[in-house]
């Protein structure tokens, strides 16, 4: 009886040791396949890669603009859109209207609260067809969305808003600073079955110094899947930032200089023409 | 070739402005105006914002108006003594323009006052001075005597002989009280700060209908009076708007002082008459112009802030 009951105690304590190693077996193989998960996510979220060729643009005495190329790998199959701003800030703008129902005249002032000054979205395919509305004003893409997140004031209603949006677009697209087209994204398919993506945009000689933030966004789905992000800066170096520079930090000098050297020339060109005899 | 403006913070093809500085002080050589009223709207349309477009227009009329004064002192055409009491005038009446702006920017209708006295002003300038020198130009053929006109101008000479401190401009060959040209100066100076303007094409009519200065004495007097109001203001954009730009300032003054010479030359070799009617020209094409801006729907709402 004592034999019989050590040999079935020795069994339940095997059942007991294969059931943890069992459980052991099941954590780890639900622990891997986590990893394996998490691993797998890793490599699709780091798959979206975005490079900037020219992310720092010097402004000289001879700067009329530059050109920014943004490449990198995405997964295959999904629309692309690259999104290029300045830093969030507000704007005040001078506002037309119609005085005593004939003369366009100033009638105030409108101030623009979260608007980039330069806003610049490309995309493979219409940003309207490839993403859900949702989606664009969560990641402000395109016009519509941008509307959404600015702060007009003073506006009565929706619809005063939507209209001067509207000219702020057009000031600004008259400006070069805001634009949005699609179809100028190229792609094609690479040895390792991976998507390249390329894209050569005009930078407005009009873009102000500063830092500049390039989003790269993988659509698939109406959503935003994968994001990736690259930085482009812009600043005045030699004489022309010596002169702004001068401008803002010793105003009295700069003044002085501007009225010596006019003063100067007038007397100057002056004293050419009367050598030449120009004058009598 | 191109050139980056560093308080403009654009880009500029440098013919630009070297031929509006060019052009702007021809104008200025031959009439003895600044031609702010010209150039500052040429400029916002060439891409230069409004602000740094008026603050850089003084800068380079300081060399324009250096350039005219001296090609016209050289010749003997400029009264000192008349431009010094038309300054302290002027002087005066900036003051209470700028006062005067102040509370109309409080009671919300600036932009509605400057407009109209802009074109008021423009248009009855440049109407008069057209109809008087056409009339004079064809009484001169005619050799016709202006008798009606003479006995009008003793009835004002009276009345201005009655005032008190009475002096000798030996440039101009006149005599006046010093109130006079303080006043009229000062009269120039309001509307030029409520405008926003040098003032020259209201200074040269006044010179010569109100105080009958000679033609040739008036356009280097003004051109002289112009000088010191521009470096006032260049300083003062520079110092309180920092919105002076040296690079652009240069480039237009390249053009300016030359046209000014040239155009001190070329209005020597036209008569009085004639330079009257080709400024009323101008000033009458610059009035239409604002005048169908006002009227006409624009083709953008919105502006940058700081310019008219």
């Amino acid at each position: 009886m004592k034999h019989q009951f050590k040999i079935q105690n020795v069994k339940f304590k095997l059942q007991t040791e294969v059931r943890k190693m069992q459980v052991t077996a099941a954590l780890i193989l639900t622990f891997a396949f986590c990893i394996m998960q998490f691993a797998f996510v890793g490599t699709a979220q780091a798959m979206l890669t975005a490079k900037a060729n020219h992310d720092h643009i010097t402004i000289d005495f001879f700067y009329h603009g530059s050109t920014v190329s943004v490449r990198g790998i995405s997964d295959p199959g999904v629309d692309l859109v690259v999104k290029i701003t300045s830093p969030e800030g507000h704007q005040v703008l001078k506002q037309k209207g119609k005085v005593a129902g004939v003369l366009w005249m100033n009638v105030g002032q409108l101030k623009f609260e979260q608007t980039p000054n330069f806003y610049e979205v490309f995309s493979t395919k219409k940003v309207e067809d490839i993403l859900s509305r949702e989606e664009m004003e969560k990641h402000v893409i395109g016009y519509p969305a941008l509307a959404k997140h600015v702060d007009i004031t003073p506006v009565a209603n929706e619809e005063e808003k939507a209209k001067w949006f509207g000219e702020f677009v057009k000031f600004k697209e008259e400006s070069k600073v805001y634009t949005t087209s699609s179809g100028k994204i190229a792609t094609a398919l690479n040895a390792e079955g991976k998507q390249d993506y390329y894209i050569l945009t005009e930078w407005p000689y009009q873009a102000q110094p500063g830092d500049y933030l390039v989003s790269v966004y993988a659509v698939k789905d109406n959503k935003v899947i994968e994001q990736a992000q690259a930085k482009v800066n812009v600043e005045q170096i030699g004489m022309v930032k010596t002169l702004a520079t001068m401008a803002k930090n010793s105003p009295a000098i700069y003044g002085f200089l501007s009225i010596g050297v006019a003063l100067g020339a007038g007397v100057g060109v002056s004293m050419v023409f009367k050598k030449g005899g120009g004058s009598h | 070739m191109y050139l980056y403006l560093p308080v403009a913070l654009t880009s500029i093809n440098i013919l630009i402005p070297v031929g509006l500085g060019l052009a702007v002080g021809l104008l200025s050589g031959l009439f003895g105006v600044g031609g702010g009223f010209l150039l500052t709207p040429l400029l916002i349309m060439f891409g230069i914002p409004s602000t740094v477009a008026a603050a850089t227009d003084s800068n380079q009329i300081v060399a324009a108006s250096t350039s005219g004064t001296y090609a016209h002192w050289k010749v003997g055409n400029v009264d000192f003594k008349m431009g010094l009491y038309l300054l302290l005038g002027g002087f005066i009446g900036g003051i209470v323009g700028v006062q005067a702006i102040k509370l109309l920017h409080a009671m919300g209708n600036a932009d509605f006052v400057i407009k109209i006295t802009y074109i008021l002003m423009l248009g009855i300038v440049g109407v008069y001075m057209f109809i008087e020198s056409l009339q004079s130009m064809r009484k001169k053929k005619d050799g016709a005597v202006e008798v009606a006109k003479e006995e009008k101008e003793s009835a004002m000479g009276r009345f201005l002989k009655s005032l008190p401190l009475q002096t000798r401009f030996e440039k101009s060959g006149i005599t006046h009280s010093v109130f006079v040209p303080i006043v009229l100066g000062g009269f120039v100076g309001i509307l030029a700060a409520i405008m926003g303007v040098g003032g020259g094409f209201l200074m040269v009519p006044i010179m010569v209908y109100m105080l009958r200065m000679p033609m040739h004495v008036v356009v280097g007097t003004s051109l002289f009076q112009i000088l010191f109001t521009c470096i006032e203001v260049t300083f003062l954009q520079a110092y309180t708007n920092h919105s002076v730009d040296f690079l652009l300032a240069v480039l237009l003054l390249v053009g300016s002082t030359v046209g000014a010479q040239v155009g001190a030359v070329f209005g020597r070799k036209l008569k009085a008459e004639q330079l009257k009617i080709l400024l009323a020209a101008i000033v009458l094409v610059v009035t239409v112009k604002i005048v169908f801006e006002v009227t006409l729907t624009p083709s953008l709402l919105l502006s940058q802030v700081g310019g008219h």
